[in-house]
């Protein structure tokens, strides 16, 4: 008697554990259930906020520095020389021969106020903008010539750079780069 | 009566996995779907870009060898010429405008170039279509000048505008 009343209580105590257990598997399931949830949610937001920051996205194309370097070189000045009116790359030449124009004036000068403009007429640079900042360096025997160098606007983040070698004799070069 | 309850848990949770998928996978379809007039848009951006990349060296606007070794070249003078017979080009680049605006030196106000006030303006526009989104290059926008009774070439600082339409 004594031994089934003992058997009965083993197995109200066993089925008690079961019970017990059931509830915690269920809320086990669940709560993976919801990770798979809560993962597949942050990859999805991931994947959308990584295509709309790209579609706003403005870039400088490499051909549009190119393009602007050597059409500021190929630009034709107002300074003279004895042969006629001289263009921007001809002007850098003379002006590390410390030439001066026919009218008088310095050659280093005029390339300098004839650039600044350019530059200012050809890339307005703002921190939404198309380009939010530029570089142009001439360099004459291989030191930076400092009046000859205009930086404007942001010089950090992407960039597209081009550079043009003017004279390699006089180790004169030309660069222009634009950050985006 | 366990097994059993077991696999109908676990047909339970497959169906509940496959339907938040399949949900996900039609909302990703949905975004993609929406998003094909703007790739029409993209898709002709594209093709300015490469249009506007190449088209100054095309014979019809680059200077050749008539003003020396020169790149990104235009003859302004040949594109005034080209401009009076605009049907022969309206669907040659497939684009809906293509001008020229100079921006150095700098010409106050907008001045389009017709016969008769060429070289004293500022903008010429090769084909007008419908205004749509530009895409731009600089060139060497070059013409040939009398100076004491003798031709000298004459450079300028501009930029070859392509523009596409907006789907």
């Amino acid at each position: 008697m004594i031994s089934i009343k003992k058997g009965n209580k083993r197995s109200q105590e066993q089925k008690c554990k079961i019970l017990a257990a059931k509830p915690k598997r269920a809320q086990e399931e669940m709560v993976g259930f919801a990770l798979i949830i809560i993962i597949v949610g942050i990859i999805l937001l991931v994947f959308l906020g990584f295509t709309l920051v790209n579609k706003n996205k403005s870039l400088v194309e490499s051909y549009e520095v190119e393009s602007y370097v050597h059409s500021v070189l190929q630009y034709t000045s107002d300074c003279e020389d004895r042969y006629g009116f001289i263009s921007i790359k001809e002007m850098i030449v003379d002006c590390s021969e410390k030439k001066k124009c026919a009218d008088g004036r310095d050659i280093c000068t005029v390339l300098g106020t004839t650039l600044e403009e350019m530059l200012d007429e050809s890339w307005k640079v703002a921190e939404n903008a198309h380009a939010i900042g530029y570089s142009l360096n001439i360099t004459i025997r291989g030191e930076p010539k400092n009046d000859l160098s205009f930086n404007k606007g942001n010089l950090s983040g992407n960039s597209k750079g081009y550079t043009s070698i003017i004279s390699k004799r006089d180790g004169i070069d030309f660069s222009f780069t634009a950050y985006y | 009566m366990k097994a059993q309850m077991k696999i109908q848990q676990t047909a339970f949770m497959l169906i509940a996995i496959t339907l938040f998928f399949a949900l996900v996978g039609m909302a990703v379809l949905g975004f993609k779907f929406s998003d094909v007039k703007q790739s029409a848009t993209e898709l002709e951006a594209r093709n300015a870009k490469l249009l506007v990349s190449k088209l100054a060296n095309s014979p019809e606007f680059s200077c050749g060898e008539a003003y020396g070794n020169m790149l990104h070249c235009v003859d302004a003078d040949k594109v005034m010429m080209l401009k009076q017979n605009p049907d022969q080009y309206q669907f040659f680049w497939g684009v809906s405008n293509i001008e020229i605006r100079k921006l150095y030196p700098k010409t106050e106000g907008e001045i389009e170039c017709t016969l008769s006030n060429y070289p004293n303006c500022n903008i010429i526009k090769f084909r007008q279509g419908r205004e749509g989104t530009y895409d731009g290059k600089f060139v060497s926008l070059c013409r040939k000048v009398q100076v004491d009774n003798r031709p000298v070439n004459k450079c300028e600082l501009a930029e070859l505008m392509v523009s596409y339409e907006k789907k």
